[in-house]
C-alpha cells in the first residue's frame, strides 16, 4: 500500500547506532557538537519541530522558485527599479551588502548540523535548512546582479564580506562566531532561534511591507518568500533549548541573553534607521521601536517564559536602548557616511522630525539638538562641517561605535583589562557579555585596534577609506544630496 | 581628505557583472552568478575573530594547513552546473518518477509476490543500508564546511542532500516490505545487520574511519574517492542489478534512479580532482597518496559487500567483486588518478 510520510518518518530518523571502529566522541567532537558525553543521552530526545519529506520539499521549493521568477523578470521589465525613492534604495543596498554572504555562512551553519549535531533527527533537518539557505543566497545574488547595471552598490552583495568596511566587519564578526565557529547548541540558540526565528523578522516582514509600500514589489515579493523558508528552518532553536533546559539551563540563560544582546545592537544599525529613517515616510508601516516590541521582545519574553528562564538582568538598559540605540547609529552612520557603501537618508525634514518626535518623546532631547548642528551646517554651506576627519572608538564586542547603545547623555565609559590588554565597550551590557566567555572575544582585532596598531596607511581617513575597500562610485553621500535641509532655511533666517 | 572628495556627484560606472570576475570576456552564466567568489573565509585568518577560536583553529589546522596548492579555487565548475533553483527542479521530476514507480507497483500488488531470493536481500542488504547512507550524508556535509570555493562547497551540499533522499524512499520502502512481510524483521533488525553482519562490517569500519579524516584533503578522496563511490557501486548499483535479476523490479527501478544521483557526485568530483591536478603539479602525488592509502579500506567494502548481494556462491562473488573494482577503477581514473591492485 502506499504511504504517508508519518507512516516510514520514524525510520527514516532512526540513524544512531553503536560505533566500534572509532571512538563516537572522535567522530562528533564536543567542539563542533557542543554536547560533553556525559549529557550525550538527553539528545535522543531532541525532537523535530517539524516535519518535512524530500519528496515535499523539492516539490514545494520548485514552485516557490518559479514565483519568485516569474514576478522578478516582470518587474524587470517594467522598469520598477528606476522609479523607486532613493532613501527606500539605500535600504535594500544596505540589506543585500549585509545579508546576501550571511545567507551562504548560514549553509555553513546547516551543513555543521548535518555532520555534527547530537541527535540524527537533527542532523536530518539540517538538510532542509542548508539547501534554504543556499537558496536565499543565490536568490539575493540574482536579484542584485540584475540591477548592477543601474548601481555598482549591488556588487556590494558579493562583495562585501571580502572588504574591511567596518560596518560589514561588525555583522561578520557577530556571524562568524554564532554561525561558524560556534559549536551545533550555541549556534542553534544564537542563530536559529535568536536571530532567524526573532530578529530577522524585522527584515524579512518589516522591511518586506515597507518594500510593498515603496512599490518594490520585487524586493518585497523575495524578501517574503525567503520568510517563508526562515519561519520553517529557524524551529530548530526550540527543541536545542528544551533538551539544553534538562541537561544545562544555565548555559541556556547565558546563549540567549548574549545573543540577545548582541542581535538587537546589530538589528539597530542594519534595520533601524533603514526603517526609521531611509523609508520614505509615507511607506512607513510601524517604527522600529514598535516592530521590535511586537515582534521581537514579545516573542523573546513568551520564549523565556516558556522555557523557565528569566529575563536578562540587563531588561531596563535594553528598553533604555530601544528608545536610542538606532538612532544614536543612524546619526553616526549618516555622519561617517563615506565609509559607507550605500547612501544614507538623513531623514529629518520636519514631516519626518515630527513623525520622529511622536514615536520617540525623547528624540529631540537626545538627538535632534545633534542635527539641529548638521541642518546650520548644511544651510550654511559648510558641508565640510558634517563630514568626518577622524574614525569613531570602537566597541570590542559588537564592533560598533561607542557611544552608541544609549542616548547621548549616558556616556560612562566601560572598559577592562583581561591578559594586559585593554577592551573598551559600547554599554555595560556589552562588558558583561565578554566576561562571560573572554577567550571567545579576547583575540579579535577591532578596526580602530588596527588602526591604532599601523596596519591602516597611511593613518587618516583616507588610508581608512581605501582599507575598508570604499570607492567614489559607492562611497555613501546624503542620499538627497542635502534637499531635506531646506526646510529649515526659512526659519533659521527669520 | 578623501571625505572632502566623496561629496561632489560622482558618475557611477555601469556595471554588467560581479567585479570579482574580473575580465572574463564572456557573460558569465546564472551558475556561475551564483556561486562566484561566495567563501569569506579564506584570508590569512578565516574568521573576523581571534586566530585561536574554535572556528579559526579548525579552519587553519584542518583547511588551510593541508597540502594541496591552488592559486584560484574559484575556476572550479561543477559540470553539472547546479543551482538551487535547477536541483529542486530536477529532482522534483526525479521523485515525481518515483511516485509513480510506487503507485504502478502498488496497484499490481507487487511486494506480495516477491520471492525468498529477492526479500532475503532486501533484508540484509537493502534496508540497512539506510545507516550507510546518512553515513554518506555526514560524510558529504563535511566536505560542504571546509570546502576553499563556493563552487566545490555548493556540490558538496547537493550531495548531502542526495542522502537524505536516499535514506527516505529507503526508509518507505523499508516501511511498506515491513507491512507486507510483518514477520521479517523490516524497520527493526537492520541496526544488528549494520552492527553485526560480517559482511557489514569492512562498510561500517570505513564510514566510522572516514568520520574522523579531518582535513579537508584527506576527507575528499576518502569519502569522495573510496567510501561513497565503493558504496554506492555495490549498495545501489549492483544491488539494483541483483533485486533485478531476483525479480524485484520495483526496487530495480529505484536504486536505478537513485544511481543518477550517484553518477553527479563521481562527474563533480573527477572534474574537480582534475581540476586539482592541473593547478598544481605537487597536487597529484598527494591526492595519489591518500587514494593509495585509503583504496585497502574500499577493496575490503568489496570483498564482503559481493558476499551482501551475491546469491550464488563463491564464483559469482568473485566475478561481481571483479565487476566492482573495474567500475571503481573507470571512476577514479575519469578524474585523473590511478587505483592501485587491492
Ligand atoms: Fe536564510
Ligand atoms: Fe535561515
Amino acid at each position: 500500500m502506499l504511504l504517508n510520510r508519518d507512516d516510514w518518518y520514524d525510520t527514516s530518523r532512526d540513524l544512531d547506532w553503536t560505533f566500534t571502529y572509532v571512538e563516537a566522541s572522535d567522530a562528533f567532537p564536543a567542539r563542533w557538537s557542543g554536547v560533553g558525553a556525559e549529557s550525550a543521552d538527553a539528545w535522543q530526545a531532541w525532537d523535530e519541530p517539524f516535519r518535512v519529506s524530500y519528496r515535499d520539499y523539492v516539490r514545494i521549493q520548485r514552485e516557490k522558485e518559479s514565483g519568485v521568477k516569474a514576478v522578478r523578470s516582470a518587474m524587470m521589465r517594467a522598469g520598477v527599479y528606476e522609479k523607486l525613492d532613493a532613501g527606500h534604495v539605500a535600504a535594500s543596498h544596505l540589506h543585500m551588502g549585509t545579508t546576501c554572504m550571511v545567507e551562504q555562512m548560514a549553509v555553513t551553519m546547516q551543513s555543521r548540523f548535518c555532520r555534527f549535531a547530537p541527535s540524527p533527527r537533527w542532523r536530518n533537518l539540517g538538510v532542509f535548512g542548508m539547501l534554504d539557505e543556499t537558496r536565499h543566497a543565490q536568490l539575493d545574488l540574482l536579484f542584485s546582479h540584475d540591477l548592477l547595471k543601474f548601481d555598482p552598490r549591488f556588487d556590494w552583495a558579493q562583495k562585501a564580506f571580502h572588504t574591511n568596511e567596518w560596518g560589514v566587519l561588525a555583522v561578520k564578526n557577530f556571524f562568524d562566531d554564532i554561525m561558524l565557529s560556534a559549536d551545533c547548541v550555541e549556534a542553534s540558540l544564537a542563530a536559529s532561534l535568536t536571530v532567524e526565528h526573532g530578529f530577522t523578522n524585522i527584515q524579512f516582514v518589516a522591511l518586506a511591507a515597507d518594500a510593498m509600500a515603496a512599490g518594490d514589489v520585487n524586493w518585497s515579493n523575495l524578501l517574503s518568500s525567503i520568510q517563508t523558508d526562515e519561519a520553517r528552518h529557524a524551529q530548530v532553536g526550540f527543541p536545542t533549548l528544551a533538551v539544553l533546559m534538562e541537561t544545562d539551563p544555565a548555559r541556556a540563560q547565558t546563549s540567549l541573553d548574549v545573543a540577545f544582546w548582541r542581535s538587537t545592537r546589530l538589528f539597530q544599525v542594519l534595520t533601524g534607521p533603514a526603517m526609521d529613517y531611509y523609508t520614505p515616510l509615507d511607506q512607513r508601516k510601524m517604527s522600529f521601536k514598535e516592530f521590535m516590541l511586537e515582534w521581537i521582545v514579545n516573542h523573546h519574553e513568551r520564549i523565556l517564559e516558556d522555557y523557565g528562564l528569566k529575563k536578562p538582568w540587563y531588561w531596563d538598559q535594553f528598553m533604555h536602548s530601544l528608545e536610542n540605540g538606532h538612532h544614536a547609529l543612524h546619526i553616526g552612520t549618516w555622519y561617517w557616511r563615506p565609509t559607507l557603501f550605500w547612501k544614507p537618508n538623513a531623514g529629518v525634514s520636519k514631516d519626518e522630525r515630527e513623525w520622529l518626535r511622536e514615536k520617540y518623546p525623547t528624540w529631540e532631547d537626545n538627538w535632534g539638538v545633534m542635527w539641529d548642528e548638521i541642518i546650520k551646517n548644511v544651510n550654511d554651506d559648510r558641508i565640510q562641517d558634517t563630514l568626518p576627519v577622524t574614525l569613531p572608538s570602537l566597541c570590542n564586542l559588537t564592533q560598533l561605535p561607542i557611544g552608541s547603545a544609549m542616548s547621548r547623555h549616558d556616556l560612562e565609559p566601560h572598559q577592562l583589562v583581561y591578559k594586559e590588554r585593554l577592551y573598551s565597550f559600547d554599554s555595560e551590557i556589552s562588558q558583561w557579555c565578554f566576561e562571560q566567555d573572554p577567550e571567545r572575544y579576547a583575540g579579535h582585532r577591532s578596526f580602530v585596534d588596527r588602526f591604532i596598531g599601523g596596519e591602516i596607511l597611511p593613518p587618516d581617513l583616507g588610508g581608512a577609506l581605501a582599507y575598508m575597500g570604499l570607492t567614489p562610485d559607492v562611497m555613501g553621500d546624503d542620499a538627497y544630496g542635502y534637499a531635506w535641509a531646506k526646510d529649515y532655511v526659512t526659519a533659521e533666517a527669520g | 581628505m578623501s571625505s572632502q572628495k566623496a561629496t561632489p556627484q560622482i558618475r557611477t560606472r555601469s556595471l554588467k557583472t560581479w567585479s570579482a570576475f574580473g575580465n572574463l570576456g564572456r557573460r558569465p552564466t546564472e551558475y556561475e552568478i551564483t556561486a562566484h567568489n561566495m567563501n569569506h573565509t579564506t584570508g590569512a585568518i578565516p574568521l573576523e575573530l581571534g586566530p585561536d577560536v574554535n572556528g579559526n583553529a579548525w579552519l587553519l589546522e584542518h583547511r588551510d594547513a593541508t597540502k594541496l596548492r591552488v592559486a584560484d579555487w574559484d575556476l572550479f565548475r561543477d559540470p553539472a552546473a547546479l543551482t538551487y533553483g535547477k536541483y529542486v527542479a530536477e529532482q522534483d521530476d526525479q521523485e515525481t518518477y518515483i511516485e509513480l514507480l510506487l503507485e504502478q507497483f502498488d496497484r499490481d500488488g507487487a511486494d506480495r509476490t516477491l520471492s525468498v531470493q529477492a526479500l532475503d536481500m532486501l533484508g540484509r542488504a537493502l534496508a540497512p543500508s539506510r545507516y550507510l547512507g546518512h553515513g554518506l550524508q555526514m560524510l558529504s556535509a563535511y566536505l560542504q564546511q571546509l570546502a576553499s570555493s563556493s563552487y566545490v562547497a555548493n556540490c558538496a551540499a547537493f550531495q548531502t542532500a542526495d542522502q537524505l533522499r536516499r535514506v527516505q524512499l529507503n526508509a518507505y520502502r523499508t516501511t511498506q516490505l515491513n507491512r507486507s512481510h510483518p514477520d521479517r524483521g523490516f524497520a527493526t533488525s537492520e541496526r544488528g545487520h549494520w552492527e553485526n553482519d560480517t559482511n557489514w562490517q569492512p562498510i561500517r569500519r570505513a564510514v566510522e574511519l572516514a568520520l574522523v579524516e579531518f582535513d579537508w584533503d584527506r576527507a575528499l578522496v576518502a569519502t569522495n574517492l573510496v567510501v561513497k563511490p565503493v558504496a554506492d557501486l555495490l549498495l545501489i548499483d549492483l544491488l539494483g542489478r541483483q533485486l533485478a535479476a531476483a525479480g524485484d523490479h520495483l526496487d530495480a527501478l529505484m536504486l536505478d534512479n537513485l544511481w543518477r544521483d550517484s553518477r553527479r557526485s563521481q562527474s563533480w568530483t573527477a572534474a574537480l580532482t582534475s581540476f586539482l591536478l592541473e593547478s598544481d603539479s605537487s597536487n597529484g602525488p598527494v591526492l595519489q597518496g591518500y587514494l593509495d592509502e585509503f583504496a585497502p579500506l574500499g577493496f575490503a567494502m568489496i570483498e564482503s559487500g559481493v558476499q551482501l548481494l551475491s546469491v550464488d556462491g563463491d564464483q559469482e562473488s568473485a566475478h561481481l567483486a571483479a565487476g566492482v573494482r573495474a567500475d571503481w577503477a573507470t571512476i577514479v581514473e575519469a578524474g585523473g588518478l590511478r587505483l592501485g591492485t587491492g
